[in-house]
């Protein structure tokens, strides 16, 4: 073992690190993958488009529609499963190298983020070969190219509120396993309930069953707006409350 | 630039209605110093390192200038990670703000100090406790630290490495940094000049009073003194001074 002194010269002295959050994020996904933790929400994502489009050709709308609201609960699962990788007190080490508190959660969403589009993406292009999509067949059905493009659209604005509700059942929050599934059962099954048709409440929740009877027919421009908002809007508070949990708890 | 940590009437419990693990605690500690925080198992010695380091964050009270870079040394490093040994300790120069590639050699420069190259390519996993520990020791030490915190920085650490945490110890000292350090092995003797903290039930207890009654000096035969020190504070005797016999 040398005793030659002190590291190299001209490893710069660190300020505040930016770049440190893409490397967190990288690092995140990476070490997701490597786990094999990846596989469990793939697979099962997998099985629900399968047996969704083994069923018949739908509209392109109303299958993405329906696709987007079973993919929720996976895509907050896999949220969850992400952030719950890294052992606690790297997570700690991590959030002390990076210098700011909340670099480490943003780094932490990001991750889950860009795992989630992973997701979206496959959601996507499974119906293709599976023929789980067909074309208009009645007058004044909406054109294949306007159902695909409200489809996205679906699964985009699933995925802001599936990764908030995820972090907020990760254990850097929940601390316990019981607890964290609660969270996400109980989320999951109240943002269904919440977004059915005459609910009372359906802003509580994120409009994920209100964007699917949206994207099954022809949407007026207001209501993809509001739709948009609403999402936008609940992903803010569900972030602001993860991040004040955050706070208080290492 | 070289500041004054500062804990300012620090609370801490980790439950809501739990038990206080901290109580009041105001202490400061000056650049170039080095404190060592003892007592007994649960007394709240890693919580109070924890706090300084920022790791935790006080229920009540502050710490109040706290340097830009901080270095932690957890007392059991977080070796389940799918990453070898090289990969994870440039991705925490990375993280501390360092180009890819002062990262990549301060990795290797650490490395090589410690007694690591021949593990790069190794898994953490896969690592002993030792040198799991060593890794540990690395990543707070890529970019010097204006606080070094280590927790039981010598557990599972070989003769060669237990002899540079001193040295690394004096070096962020010199450099005008703070160190903090816990240890239950009576290793800290060998951190000649350091301030004294007692932790006792979550407060810092009062400094033990001058020894009265005698004071005796023993010989300790063998290169290391760490056994005999901790044996004789078990047994309540205050050891006032380690230091090598002459010739």
């Amino acid at each position: 073992m040398s005793r030659t002194g002190p590291p190299p010269r001209g490893t710069a002295v660190a300020g505040h690190p930016r770049g440190g959050v893409g490397t967190l994020v990288r690092l995140r996904v990476r070490g997701f993958v490597r786990t094999g933790r990846a596989l469990a929400p793939l697979l099962t994502a997998l099985v629900a488009l399968g047996v969704l489009y083994g069923g018949g050709q739908a509209p392109a709308g109303e299958a993405y529609g329906v696709s987007a609201v079973v993919l929720f609960p996976i895509l907050a699962w896999q949220s969850a499963l992400l952030l719950d990788v890294e052992p606690d007190t790297q997570r700690r080490l991590a959030r002390l190298a990076l210098g700011r508190p909340h670099r480490e959660w943003v780094a932490g969403l990001a991750a889950a983020a860009l795992t989630g589009l992973g997701l979206v993406a496959l959601a996507l292009a499974v119906p293709w070969p599976l023929a789980g999509i067909r074309g208009p067949q009645a007058p004044g059905e909406p054109s294949l190219a306007l159902g695909a493009a409200l489809g996205v659209w679906a699964h985009l604005l699933a995925l802001p509120p599936a990764v908030a509700l995820g972090a907020l059942a990760s254990r850097a929050v929940t601390r316990r396993v019981a607890v964290g599934l609660t969270v996400l059962v109980a989320g999951g099954v109240a943002t269904l309930v919440l977004g059915l048709r005459d609910s009372a409440l359906p802003w509580l929740g994120p409009p994920v069953m209100a964007v699917a009877r949206a994207a099954a027919g022809r949407p007026e421009a207001g209501t993809v707006a509001a739709l948009t908002l609403h999402a936008l809007l609940w992903t803010l508070a569900a972030t602001a409350g993860y991040a004040a949990l955050r706070r208080s708890r290492s | 630039m070289v500041v004054r940590v500062r804990l300012e009437n620090v609370w801490l419990r980790y439950a809501r209605r739990g038990q206080w693990a901290l109580r009041g605690v105001d202490a400061a500690v000056e650049p170039g110093t080095a404190v060592v925080v003892a007592g007994r198992n649960g007394a709240g010695k890693s919580t109070l390192l924890q706090v300084a380091a920022g790791v935790l964050r006080p229920t009540r009270g502050a710490v109040r200038d706290r340097p830009v870079v901080v270095g932690w040394v957890p007392e059991r490093f977080p070796a389940h990670q799918p990453l070898d040994l090289r990969e994870y300790l440039t991705a925490m120069g990375r993280l501390r703000g360092l180009s890819r590639r002062a990262a990549e050699a301060a990795e290797r420069g650490w490395s090589e100090r410690l007694g690591l190259a021949p593990y790069r390519g190794v898994r953490l996993p896969a690592l002993s406790k030792g040198t799991a520990q060593k890794v540990g020791l690395a990543q707070a030490l890529l970019v010097p630290p204006g606080l070094l915190v280590l927790d039981e920085p010598w557990e599972g650490l070989d003769a060669d490495a237990r002899d540079l945490v001193p040295e690394l110890v004096a070096e962020v000292r010199a450099a005008g940094g703070s160190v903090l350090v816990s240890d239950h092995r009576g290793e800290t003797a060998r951190l000649p000049g350091a301030a004294r903290w007692t932790v006792a039930e979550g407060a810092l207890a009062a400094a033990p009073a001058p020894a009265t009654g005698w004071v005796v000096e023993v010989g300790v035969p063998g290169p290391d003194p760490a056994g005999a020190v901790a044996a004789l504070r078990a047994a309540g005797h205050e050891v006032l001074r380690v230091r090598r016999a002459a010739g």
